[in-house]
């Protein structure tokens, strides 16, 4: 059993975790989808946004480069039309100065022997000092030769503009620029320098690292050549970051945005933190959930299964209750002086019916009882009452003290408040002399001539009260004649209609031709035909006893009742005359006997039962190897005939009574008379030795 | 049981018939009552056919012989069996009666 539960256990945990893995599964399955999708779109997101902060850098940046490209080309055609001037050219560069802050300084530097009263190198420069003061300069020299330099070289090959390659400006501006240069022409077109303007970085910078568009965002900007014009920050290098990228066509720079991937995906990642969090909760809850409803399941295995233990215990309970009553019939097949039949047809529900007899010394002791109430505790009273029958009839034969000595057992210890109705008999077999006891049960039937109740008194069930005095009676059943004892179950037993079967069904039900085995059986088809289809709530019990006469083949007990009638002493020579040919005694020693027996129980007549009254009284003989045992017991007052007086026979006839001679005679024929009073009887037990 | 009262002057006969036992004593014991009163003559109790007797019976008799004492009468047993001796003779009855065979 434990190991079933086990099993079981086992398999529900089992369940329990597979529901888990696959409930994770799922939402795994879910947080990824869930995670791609947000992470794309917040990916298609940065590089939109990106897109656009990179479109404003570059317009910002074009604003300050575009007027820069325009002011030179203004300038170098007011430089065409002042070619002739060369001192002029200080101004010009001061008025571009001016008109444009970002630039550091700015310069012509033309062809080699323009002005050869210049010399071979000619370049005018104004350069903005920190101050804000213009400083005018005059390059060029074997160590500024700025024919070799890219600003002029680029554009004086080429003939377009030139956006130089950051570099560190020495001579004129001091410090980190890029330059902007433009082929400078004269009228006819021909080249005659290059004009060129220095931008400083700081702007460039200060506007790349204006604008955060996700926290730890950074720009960088490239020259054409790949020198970095804008680097990125030192400690952001290794990041893993998404870049995007835009070409500056005016200045051939790159520019480009990079974001941490993780500041792209904080939000999605914050989210999927949380929703992870969530899903372990969820989890956990589930987790719990389901060790709960195993642990649910598992008690509710325990519950049914220790319901399973009581209907089985209460099967065996029945089958133990059932075991208890006698059940092989008929019970005593070699008996042909009595026949029973009995049967417990059980109801749906353990109950409290009982029967039981035996038989001792050739008296049949039976009972038949119904505990109130129904279940175990019936069940367990039945049992009680079983028990108590049993052991108090093993040294009692007496019904009325039987019954007495059960009541009062039980009222001691029915804590409960349960009784038993209860009937006894103890049916004399020599002679079917029956002595009952009733406690509350409902009368026997009679089955005689015709089927009647036994009359009987009703007195209080057992249990009810302890010092109930209960009244035996008594009564003859003729030979063949049978006794139907049952329990309010067959006479109450309900059809659909609720109606009740009832003593009239019963009595038409049974024939008393017949034998214990068939009235029980035509009892039972008729209840069965009655009740149909309809639930059985009570047990139907019966006992059928018939009795069939004493058995006269080869006993050595014979027995004898006769009523307080003297007219019934006849009988005893019929009964003598039985005994004396079975035992082969002589006529003499007969009429003995029955003298001394007529002595005994004409004294009983006489005395001990008053005039007119009824009273039934017991003879039983027992024939022994070397002699004859009497016993008469009535249920009279006491009377103790051996008390008598002795009768002096040698006395002259007027001294002598007329009484007296009866007790004279039984003490004359007997070898031994004693007198006993025993639960209520006169017990007369007379020996002949033989 | 059959009592039958044969009178002849001064012998009265009474045959007793089968069993006198107490159930049939009543019965015998008032037909007998007036022979009383007619004890002064000799009563004859023909027990020839009489099977079996008890105290009853052997009331009927000692009341019958102590009647008979006081009158002045007579009574015999006649022809009782060998049983009915035995219980006669257990009672004392052999010593109060005149018994003929």
């Amino acid at each position: 059993m434990a190991k079933v539960q086990d099993t079981i256990k086992h398999l529900a945990s089992l369940q329990g975790i597979m529901m888990i893995v696959v409930a994770a599964l799922m939402l795994a399955a879910t947080s990824v989808i869930q995670s791609y999708y947000a992470r794309k779109g917040l990916l298609s997101e940065a590089e939109q946004r990106a897109q656009r902060e990179l479109t404003i850098t570059q317009l910002r940046i074009e604003n300050v480069t575009g007027p820069v490209e325009s002011a030179l080309v203004n300038t170098a055609w007011i430089a065409q039309m002042n070619l002739s001037k060369p001192d002029t050219l200080h101004t010009l560069l001061k008025n571009l100065m001016d008109s444009n802050p970002v630039l550091a300084d700015a310069a012509i530097g033309f062809v080699a022997d323009y002005y050869p009263e210049k010399g071979y190198w000619y370049e005018p420069v104004v350069a903005r000092r920190p101050n804000g003061e213009y400083e005018e300069m005059i390059l060029g020299s074997t160590s500024h030769d700025y024919f070799k330099m890219d600003w002029y070289a680029m554009p004086a090959r080429t003939g377009e503009k030139y956006w130089s390659e950051p570099y560190f400006d020495e001579s004129a501006g001091r410090t980190t620029v890029v330059s902007y240069a433009i082929p400078l022409k004269d009228r006819e077109g021909k080249l005659v320098g290059v004009i060129s303007a220095d931008l400083t970085l700081e702007w460039l910078s200060d506007l790349l690292h204006d604008f955060q568009l996700y926290p730890n965002t950074y720009c960088t900007l490239e020259s054409a050549g790949g020198q970095m014009i804008v680097s990125p920050p030192a400690d952001r290098m290794d990041n893993k970051s998404e870049k995007y990228s835009m070409h500056l066509e005016s200045t051939g720079w790159d520019m480009s945005i990079v974001i941490p991937r993780n500041e792209i995906f904080r939000t999605v990642n914050k989210l999927s933190l949380m929703l992870g969090f969530l899903q372990l909760m969820g989890l956990m809850l589930l987790g719990m959930i389901s060790f709960k409803s195993v642990r649910d399941q598992s008690k509710l295995e325990t519950v049914r299964s220790k319901k399973d233990k009581m209907d089985n215990e209460l099967r065996i309970a029945r089958g133990i209750q059932m075991s208890m009553v006698p059940k092989q019939f008929p019970p005593f097949p070699e008996r042909k002086d009595v026949d029973l039949s009995a049967t417990i047809v059980p109801a749906r529900e353990v109950g409290g019916d009982l029967y039981d007899f035996f038989i001792r010394n050739d008296k049949l002791f039976f009972c038949i009882g119904d505990v109130s109430g129904k279940g175990v505790p019936a069940a367990l009273v039945m049992a009680v009452t079983r028990s108590l029958f049993r052991s108090v009839s093993a040294h009692e034969k007496s019904p009325q003290r039987i019954v007495s000595s059960m009541n009062e057992s039980m009222s001691e210890m029915n804590d409960s408040n349960m009784f038993v109705t209860f009937f006894c008999g103890v049916l004399n077999l020599s002679s079917g002399h029956l002595h009952f006891c009733n406690a509350g049960h409902n009368a026997p039937m009679l089955l005689s001539d015709s089927v009647e109740h036994l009359s009987v008194l009703p007195n209080l069930p057992l249990g009810v009260m302890p010092e109930m005095q209960y009244v035996e009676e008594e009564c003859y059943l003729p030979a063949g004649s049978s006794l139907l004892l049952y329990t309010d179950g067959i006479t109450e037993a309900e059809n659909a209609s609720r109606e009740q079967f009832g003593e009239r069904r019963t009595m038409e039900a049974l024939d008393p031709s017949l034998g214990v085995k068939e009235n029980q059986e035509r009892l039972l088809s008729s209840i069965d035909d009655f009740v149909g289809n309809a639930e059985r709530s009570d047990d139907l019990t019966m006992l059928i006893i018939r009795y069939m006469g004493a058995d006269k083949s080869s006993v050595t007990r014979r027995s004898l009742v006769l009523r307080n009638d003297i007219q019934q002493i006849p009988l005893l020579a019929e009964y003598i005359l039985a005994i004396a040919e079975e035992k082969h005694l002589g006529r003499s020693l007969a009429m003995n006997l029955n003298l001394a027996l007529e002595e005994a129980v004409t004294n009983v007549m006489l005395y001990a039962y008053p005039k007119d009254t009824e009273g039934l009284i017991d003879i039983e003989s027992e024939l022994k190897e070397n002699a004859i045992e009497f016993n008469i017991s009535d249920g009279g007052k006491p009377f103790d005939p051996t008390h008598a007086p002795e009768v002096d026979t040698t006395k002259s006839l007027e001294e002598r009574k007329i009484g007296g001679l009866g007790i004279h005679l039984v003490r004359k024929i007997m070898d031994e008379v004693h007198y006993t009073r025993k639960d209520g009887r006169n017990i007369l037990t007379m020996i002949k030795i033989i | 049981m059959e009592a039958k009262i044969l009178e002849n002057n001064a012998v009265i006969t009474v045959e007793l018939i089968g069993r006198l036992d107490t159930a049939a004593a009543q019965e015998v014991s008032e037909k007998l009552l007036p022979l009383q009163e007619k004890a002064d003559r000799t009563i004859v109790l023909d027990c020839s056919q009489l099977n079996y007797i008890s105290s009853s019976g052997l009331r009927i008799f000692l009341a019958l012989r102590k009647a008979s004492a006081v009158k002045g009468g007579k009574v015999i047993v006649k022809s009782i069996n060998d049983d009915i001796r035995t219980v006669f003779m257990m009672t004392g009855f052999l010593n109060l009666f005149e018994i003929e065979a």
